[in-house]
């Protein structure tokens, strides 16, 4: 397998060329991380002294408005987020042992990624369809009335590919 | 501004608006408890601790972020609110560790204070553990975030004060701590270990480390910093006759709470196992301790004899940039009254001259025109020739501040990469030696584009015209061939410079101590003068010194053309004054400078001399000459904390007290004069210099009538027109508040001290043509061109910081920086050692690899022993200011032999 992880020179160019664009106010230090997030899946930390520079602020300032928002983050992400309910209503209908399968399935613990950065998996608090419970989303894809099963069938192709 | 009146626990107070409560209840004499509150930081409000109540709402405010408004009516007293601190406080506790007992902080501790003060008892709450001490290999400090209230006064500290942004807050909640970026250990980040961040922490979450350097001080004076020009107000925390601790200043005005690596660490100098103890006299090749009675009888005999056989003018003295005014007073009476020679010069010598000399002709005022805390008004700086992050750390503060905080723009100009690169709107890197080509550069665009301020040259300066003719062939273009700076960047600089209402210039050694340095003041001179920039706010010159006293042993006339104040000995009237004053006829030839001195002693014509706090061998160019030359003197004396290498070519040593164990006056390189107070007893049979001088001058039969340095003080500022000191006529040191006479000073004076309203000192400034001189063509088989310069974990040739245990412990090697491109060319690596030779001569050091110079550029700090850079030059004078020329020389690098 590659190195999916390291960033390259062209990654960084592109860090550069996005910055550059970006006005040099300190309000514009949200709206830069949001793009660099969204193009890359996640903040390269040696993305944080240019940053700086271009807002005329420390790195440590920036490093410590990514590590203040949770969703903003500096290591990679997988393409797929999975985000299994622990919410009242899905606990109640077994959402601990869905989390528990899922884990198993993607062999990773809670805000981990896969090693082919393919899944993330996270918890929520409640995503607001109690009436489904149990609840996962993959990749923003509501699944309800999760069982072991069908957290199988989820993940069924990943076994296959490896 | 309409006063507003508020009611503060019952009692009617005023104050102006926009004062905070806790402001007006501290200026009341009302005590509000604080923790994250400090006087040099921005109000926060993150400890809550301050809280008070407004009786009319209820409404509980943080006092030190609450402006007062019209009609409040505030308890900081009642029961709601002591019982809203003590739960505030009881939370930071239910987090903090039990150490108390065993914590270093100890009585310090701010927390553990208010907490007794709040009568908290037992913690009622929950405890949350918290992790375990971080471990950091740094002499300096110690971290134990398990201890952190998170009050942010450290990355207060580190952001705004001395614009480092080492630390800032990471992650949130509870998890929150300060972190550097990566969470690395702090000597691998931004961190300079300038201990401003730990003199600030209310508890013992930020600690010195070190085991002499802990626990509670019995007595603290505040003093004066004795490394570089700044003259930063420290503080002296002793205990049982030991400095354990130095802190910022409260009540200074140049560093406003900050200090450098050197400042807050570099001062256990004092304490080295190496200081002199006894005098000690050469005999049969070696040293014996000697009795004071002894040591000065022979000094005494020596300097008689050679005076009487071949004349006063035989012996010269070189006085110290480190010493204190009085101490330099006293030296200059000695060599003028009872030596009978004009040859007393300072180590000033070496790097400040050109810089007097050269502003002196253009200004008619021959220093900083302006204050430090003006410099942060500047619209514009332009920073050339200095790197004062090392050299003088608290300017650089001042103008990382106003580019951070009041968004000024910054010109630099330097060959090498240094921490204000990245601070920099405009970063020229022109080639070593051509600072007269680029800045005449810069003043012709300023000409040609009509950007001068025709109102300011026209009626403030004469000599414009021929000045402007002289300009005439540094195109753009030409001074791109000369410099390698790009003309474009020329006209941007020129132009940001010249459309900045304030713009302030601000210069060091990488000017002063080329072969060219007067004139390249001069050139700069003329570029100020060009767009009104004396006199103005936010403008003006700052001339860094690099030592503490630099400004002032020169003010205090140890120079060989001038008596106390710029009198010249050649004024037989100014002669006359000091002579009768001293009960003696004054010598009328102009002495020897100190470079001059060396050559005279290799010459035969210098018999004896008294060097006092100086180490020429290391610190002149040519050691080995300056060495042979010093070797060969009659007779040589030298007075000295340590024995130096200097001091082992003497026939007397004599033992002097540190600037920790004597009173009197350091000038800074503002021309502020400020006090330096005793804190401990000198070791062994050591005294203050003044002491030995007077002293000497008794067992010379010729008894000075002075008993303390005040009284010496007194006699200078008498006979010597220098505003800033009148200020301490009559004052008794331990009254005097140097901060606000300091303020009375500007508030009052026009003329000499300052160049204020644009007058100049002869009612005029003049224009001084400079023509560039291209630097001699570099020899072939010495491809490298060296620069020289210092680093901010060592100080001057390292006399002092290379016997303080923390600063050598940190930075032991002296390096030789080089860029990978050369480094490769050359095959050498890292950590590799390296034979440095140059025309003149050859060190050796380790090879540091490092992006901060250019292909062909090497670096050398001058301040270690082991590595005596001065070795590499040649004595090549400043035709005018005769400084040496050692800011640069061509070398090469040879690996050494592995056989």
């Amino acid at each position: 397998m590659d190195e999916p992880r390291t960033i390259t020179e062209s990654d960084l160019a592109r860090i550069g060329e996005i910055v550059s664009e970006q006005s040099g106010q300190k309000w514009a230090m949200i709206p830069l991380l949001q793009r660099i997030q969204d193009e890359f899946g996640y903040i390269p930390p040696q993305s944080i002294p240019l940053m700086a520079r271009k807002l005329r602020l420390f790195p440590s300032q920036v490093q410590g408005v990514i590590s203040f928002y949770t969703q903003l983050y500096t290591e990679p992400r997988g393409k797929k987020v999975v985000r299994v309910c622990r919410g009242t209503a899905c606990h109640v209908r077994g959402g601990k042992t869905v989390l528990k399968l899922v884990k198993q399935q993607l062999d990773i613990g809670e805000g981990e990624t896969t090693p082919d950065l393919e899944y993330t998996l996270e918890t929520v608090a409640c995503i607001g369809v109690c009436a489904l419970a149990p609840n996962i989303v993959v990749a923003d894809h509501v699944h309800g009335h999760m069982n072991p099963k069908k957290v199988e069938l989820l993940f069924k192709h990943r076994e296959v590919g490896e | 501004m309409q006063p507003v009146t508020i009611t503060l626990d019952g009692r009617e107070v005023s104050g102006h608006p926009g004062m905070t409560i806790l402001e007006l209840a501290r200026e009341s004499g009302v005590d509000i408890p604080t923790l994250c509150h400090d006087a040099h930081l921005t109000p926060v409000g993150a400890c809550r601790v301050c809280l008070v109540e407004d009786e009319r709402n209820g409404a509980l405010l943080a006092s030190c972020v609450s402006p007062i408004v019209p009609g409040m009516v505030i308890n900081t007293q009642s029961e709601r609110v002591i019982e809203r601190r003590r739960t505030v406080v009881e939370l930071m506790l239910a987090s903090h560790p039990d150490s108390c007992l065993v914590c270093d902080k100890g009585n310090r501790c701010e927390l553990r204070q208010i907490a007794s003060d709040l009568d908290i008892g037992l913690v009622r709450l929950q405890r949350i553990p918290q992790m375990s001490t971080i471990e950091e290999v740094n002499p300096f400090l110690e971290r134990d975030l398990s201890k952190c209230i998170l009050c942010a006064r450290c990355i207060r500290a580190c952001q705004d004060l001395v614009v480092e942004g080492a630390v800032d807050y990471f992650q949130r909640g509870f998890a929150t701590i300060p972190a550097t970026l990566g969470g690395t250990p702090l000597e691998n980040s931004e961190c300079t270990f300038c201990g401003t961040c730990a003199a600030l922490c209310p508890t013992g979450a930020l600690m010195e480390k070190q085991e002499p350097h802990r626990g509670t001080a019995q007595t603290v004076v505040e003093t004066t910093c004795p490394f570089c020009g700044c003259g930063c107000s420290i503080r002296l925390e002793a205990k049982n006759g030991h400095v354990v601790r130095v802190t910022p200043g409260r009540e200074g005005a140049v560093n406003e709470g900050t200090l450098c690596v050197r400042g807050s660490y570099g001062c256990d100098f004092i304490h080295s196992p190496e200081r002199l103890l006894t005098p000690l006299i050469r005999n049969c090749g070696g040293f014996q301790e000697a009795s004071w009675e002894e040591a000065l009888d022979a000094v005494a005999a020596g300097f008689q004899r050679i005076r009487d056989e071949h004349g006063g003018n035989s012996l010269a003295v070189l006085g110290s940039s480190k010493c204190t005014n009085e101490e330099n007073y006293l030296l200059q009476r000695l060599a003028r009254s009872v030596l009978g020679t004009n040859s007393i010069d300072n180590g000033s010598r070496l790097y400040n001259s050109a810089g007097r000399i050269g502003l002196g002709s253009t200004l008619g005022f021959s220093g900083t025109t302006s204050h430090l805390s003006e410099l942060e008004q500047s619209e514009l700086i332009l920073v050339i020739g200095a790197d004062p992050g090392s050299s003088a750390p608290a300017v650089e503060y001042a103008i990382k501040r106003a580019i951070r905080q009041r968004g000024a723009r910054l010109i630099l100009v330097d060959p090498r990469q240094t921490k204000l690169s990245l601070f920099a709107d405009l970063w020229l890197r022109p080639e070593v030696g051509t600072d007269v080509a680029l800045v005449n550069g810069l003043a012709k665009v300023i000409v040609d584009e009509g950007l001068l301020d025709e109102e300011d040259v026209g009626r403030k300066t004469d000599n414009f015209a021929a000045f402007a003719e002289g300009l005439k062939e540094y195109t753009p273009e030409r001074v791109e061939e000369i410099t390698g700076v790009p003309g474009e960047q020329i006209r941007a600089a020129a132009r940001m410079y010249a459309q900045a209402s304030r713009a302030a210039v601000v210069y060091g050694t990488g000017i002063t101590q080329h072969t060219r340095g007067t004139d390249s003041v001069r050139a700069l001179a003329n570029l100020l003068l060009l767009t009104g920039s004396i006199g103005r706010r936010g403008s003006g010159v700052y001339a860094l010194q690099r030592e503490n006293n630099a400004q002032g042993s020169c003010d205090m006339g140890a120079l060989p053309a001038f008596l106390p104040g710029y009198q010249s000995v050649a004024d037989a009237s100014a002669r006359a004054r000091f002579g009768e004053r001293w009960g003696a006829s004054l010598p009328d030839e102009r002495g020897l400078t100190a470079l001059e001195m060396i050559e005279a002693a290799s010459e035969g014509a210098i018999k004896g001399m008294y060097v006092v706090g100086e180490n020429p061998v290391l610190s002149f160019p040519g050691s080995g000459r300056v060495r042979e030359a010093l070797g060969s003197l009659a007779f040589l004396v030298v007075q000295d904390m340590f024995l130096t290498e200097t001091a082992r070519l003497a026939n007397v040593v004599l033992p002097a007290a540190s600037f920790a164990e004597k009173d009197g006056t350091f000038t800074n390189f503002e021309g502020r004069v400020q006090k330096v107070q005793r804190a401990i007893a000198p070791p062994g049979e050591s005294l203050p210099d003044w002491e030995i001088v007077l002293r000497l001058a008794e067992r010379m039969g010729v008894p000075m009538d002075y008993s303390s340095p005040q009284q010496v003080l007194d006699e200078a500022v008498e006979c010597c027109r220098l505003p800033a000191y009148s200020l301490y006529e009559g004052v008794d040191y331990a009254d005097a508040e140097a901060k606000s006479l300091y303020q009375a000073e500007t508030d009052n004076y026009h003329g000499v001290g300052r160049i204020h309203g644009g007058q100049f000192p002869e009612g005029f400034a003049r224009f001084c043509p400079v023509e560039y001189v291209a630097p001699e063509k570099r020899e072939e088989d010495y491809p490298f061109t060296l620069l020289t310069g210092t680093t901010p974990y060592q100080f001057g040739v390292g006399s002092r910081s290379s016997r303080s245990a923390r600063l050598t412990k940190f930075c032991p090697h002296s390096s030789v920086e080089m860029c990978e491109a050369d480094a490769a060319k050359i095959a050498v690596e890292e950590g590799e050692e390296v034979r440095v030779l140059s025309p003149a001569g050859e060190t050796s050091a380790m090879v540091k690899i490092t992006d901060t110079v250019s292909e062909g550029m090497l670096f050398m700090p001058v301040s270690s022993p082991q590595t005596p850079v001065h070795e590499l030059f040649g004595i090549v004078l400043d035709a005018e200011s005769k400084v040496p020329a050692m800011k640069s020389c061509s070398a090469r690098i040879e690996k050494v032999s592995t056989e």
